[in-house]
């Protein structure tokens, strides 16, 4: 289960900037180049990546939160606690 | 040294994505700059002052505005930025034109107007009392 | 160990020890009093922005000194201090000494904090906490500039001193029978943190000194009217200052790798990954300082190399992330007030991380340069991560220096607002910056996306304004007349670790 878990964020880190990097298409805005175009696309690219990632990290931490609070009915001691050695 | 026996595979995989995914957004950064940085050479060029606290604009033909700027629509231009007194940033935001004005030094920065309207000139850089309201207007014209 | 307030002593015979804790607690009550008086400018900030024009704030001119002021004051008399505090509390327990290695150093480097303070706050200086000339060295009026360069002057050796007793006490002083790999994270980060304050402060002690006899008239090294270069104090004053970024954050770290492992009731995942980010953080953290400088009319090659330098800071802060959510996981975790205090510092270090890999591009910097993009992003760190952690540790000290259990309720009430006011004020920011709204203005544009974002921002700042109040009540209140704490397990988890009260570290 948690590897399982590991592995889909990791599925989801990679796959989705590689998308990201096949749609990121070129945009013609007349014969000069734009600096504003360029520069808000390179914007959302980098916020694409961040969101995800941000998403990843920020549900892994509600996760975990939710999951291994000490009230949650499925909370065990952990084994460092069995042994007193933590 | 791994102090409870467990693998730290999951955390070199991780650093890796990390490494992946920052040298992704380095290499996209660097290609953006290398695209937006060369001026066209047929460029009009327009010198900028900053002074505390207004904007002047210079052209080679010696004509001066002082607190506007009109250019026309899709004509390249190269403003040539420097200051008097005090550092100053010259930015347009709708153009996402941003370079310091600096005392002694010239900074370029250039841009086609693509839509015709006004947009706002402000300074960027901390330059004292009335920093907040060191503004000028940009008129793009058909 | 010190119990002042279950003990009283004579308030002189706090002041003039030269006990690692007595030193502790007077850095630690400087900071905290520093702290309010640095968040009360920052509510007038952001009471004068709640709308266009002006508010309660008369002039532009007292606005510039009163954002000066807020950040000299909250970074260097507050979060450096707080981190002392706690490095002298906490330190010689771990590395098992009676003492830091020069008692009397130590005294001298806390009491040349408060004369420095006083200069700062009677100057009272308009040029931003980055005095960059010509306009500091020609413009800014005095006497607050100059006072405000001695303050400066004064912290800086102050730090320096605080880093040599520190390097000296871990490296030299440490029990024969504990090696360096086993010093405790919390050690750790004020080893790497120290030295990075010895490579760094130098070069703004010299562009200070510079910048003193420009405005003095003496010397032109900062003005190109007399053949200087104000770009070069640029550099001088980011080679010192970025690094300070780390020398904050390093120990604010350290402290959240006590208190996670310690309510997840589990070791932490991997000590030797938190040395190795560590160190590999404060190494390249030489690396990046002009990033803050993209706009001042770079190369191309300069900036790819700063860009490069500043995303090789990335994966060591990822590490810490890692090591966070990899100790959490599978254990036990008691949410008690220190521990959400750490956790809600883990998610925000995440975004201001994020939003600083962001800005490292370089075409994007000139979307977000010197706009509230940038006042957003660093306030995720020096208030989301670096005064969350600390807070944390505040929480988590408290029995141990008062005897006394702060109350529960108001500290997670005090942790539920502050964490609101923080994305309330910081992500807004964001999103202002992207609007191109400059930041240190004292007036905007009225557009209405301007005055609903700023709106928010000053709403989210009176919360956590309203919440630190609330914290200062808690404070007073408990170690006065709070119940008296379990000295042995104050939060009921069990375990055994670092419990101060049983070091026997005798007053000498």
């Amino acid at each position: 289960m948690a590897k399982g878990l590991v592995f889909l964020s990791l599925a989801i880190l990679v796959i989705l900037p590689t998308l990201q990097l096949a749609s990121g298409a070129e945009n013609e805005a007349g014969q000069y180049v734009q600096r504003k175009v360029e520069i808000w696309n390179l914007f959302f690219k980098m916020m694409t990546i961040a969101f995800t990632v941000g998403a990843v990290v920020s549900g892994t931490l509600i996760w975990l939160v939710w999951r291994f609070r000490e009230s949650n009915p499925k909370a065990k001691p952990t084994k460092y606690e069995e042994k007193g050695e933590w | 040294m791994v102090v409870s026996g467990h693998s730290n595979w999951p955390e070199w995989i991780y650093v890796g994505v990390v490494i992946a995914l920052l040298a992704y957004v380095g290499a996209e950064a660097w290609n953006v700059e290398r695209i937006v940085e060369h001026a066209p050479a047929e460029a009009e060029v327009i010198k900028v002052i900053g002074q505390q606290w207004f904007w002047t604009f210079e052209r080679a033909d010696g004509t001066k505005e002082v607190g506007e700027l009109h250019v026309k629509k899709g004509h390249p231009y190269k403003f040539e930025i420097t200051a008097k007194d005090v550092n100053h940033a010259f930015n347009i935001h709708d153009y996402v034109i941003l370079q310091d004005a600096i005392v002694g030094r010239t900074n370029a920065a250039w841009f086609a107007p693509d839509k015709a309207g006004e947009y706002t000139i402000q300074c960027r850089e901390y330059c004292g009392l009335l920093h907040y309201n060191m503004r000028a207007t940009l008129y793009v014209e058909e | 160990m010190v119990l002042e307030l279950q003990k009283p002593r004579p308030i002189w015979a706090i002041m003039f020890s030269t006990h690692h804790t007595d030193i502790g607690l007077l850095y630690l009550i400087m900071s905290i009093t520093f702290f309010f008086l640095g968040g009360a400018l920052a509510l007038g900030i952001r009471a004068e922005l709640f709308l266009p024009g002006s508010q309660v704030i008369s002039d532009s001119m007292t606005f510039n000194r009163m954002f000066t002021v807020h950040g000299t004051t909250l970074i260097f008399l507050f979060l450096l201090p707080f981190a002392s505090a706690v490095g002298n509390y906490f330190v010689p327990i771990m590395i098992r000494y009676k003492d830091m290695a020069y008692p009397k150093l130590n005294a001298v480097a806390f009491w040349m904090i408060p004369p420095a303070g006083a200069l700062i706050w009677l100057g009272f200086a308009d040029f931003t906490w980055y005095a960059t000339p010509p306009y500091s060295s020609i413009r800014a009026p005095g006497p607050a500039a100059d006072m405000w360069i001695f303050g400066l002057k004064i912290l800086g050796v102050s730090s320096v001193l605080g880093a040599i007793n520190f390097i000296v006490t871990i490296l030299k002083c440490k029990h024969p029978d504990l090696p360096l790999s086993k010093v405790p994270l919390l050690a750790w980060s004020f080893l790497t943190s120290s030295l990075i304050v010895l490579v760094a402060i130098p070069s703004f002690a010299a562009a200070l000194v510079m910048l003193l006899t420009d405005r003095l008239g003496v010397t032109g090294f900062f003005d190109p009217a007399r053949g200087g270069d104000p770009i070069a104090y640029q550099h001088l004053f980011w080679f010192t200052f970025h690094p300070e970024v780390y020398v904050l954050v390093i120990p604010a770290i350290g402290m959240m790798y006590e208190i996670i492992p310690r309510f997840s009731r589990k070791p932490i995942f991997s000590h030797s990954s938190g040395v190795f980010a560590f160190v590999l953080l404060s190494a390249v953290s030489f690396s990046s300082w002009a990033h803050h400088m993209y706009a001042t009319g770079m190369s191309f090659t300069e900036k790819t190399v700063f860009m490069v330098g500043t995303l090789a800071a990335a994966p060591a802060s990822a590490m810490h992330v890692f090591n966070f959510l990899a100790t959490m996981w599978g254990g036990r975790l008691k949410f008690t007030t220190p521990m959400m205090w750490s956790v809600g510092g883990i998610a925000l270090f995440f975004s201001a991380g994020a939003g600083g890999v962001a800005n490292s591009a370089m075409p994007f910097d000139f979307i977000t340069h010197d706009s509230y993009w940038v006042v957003g992003h660093f306030h995720l760190f020096v208030m989301g991560t670096i005064a969350f952690g600390s807070i944390a540790y505040f929480y988590y000290m408290f029995p141990y220096v008062t005897g006394r259990m702060y109350n529960e309720a108001m500290g997670k009430v005090h942790f539920i607002m502050s964490f609101v006011g923080t994305v309330m004020v910081f992500f807004t920011q964001h999103v202002l910056g992207l609007y191109g709204m400059p930041r240190r203005v004292f007036d905007y544009i009225p557009l209405p996306e301007y005055v609903v974002m700023n709106q928010i921002a000053s709403v989210g700042a009176m919360i956590i304004g309203a919440s630190m109040a609330l914290w200062l009540f808690n404070m007073i209140y408990s170690a006065s007349k709070g119940k008296e704490a379990n000295m042995d397990d104050p939060w009921g988890l069990g375990g055994k670790y670092y419990w101060p009260h049983q070091a026997k570290n005798p007053h000498h």
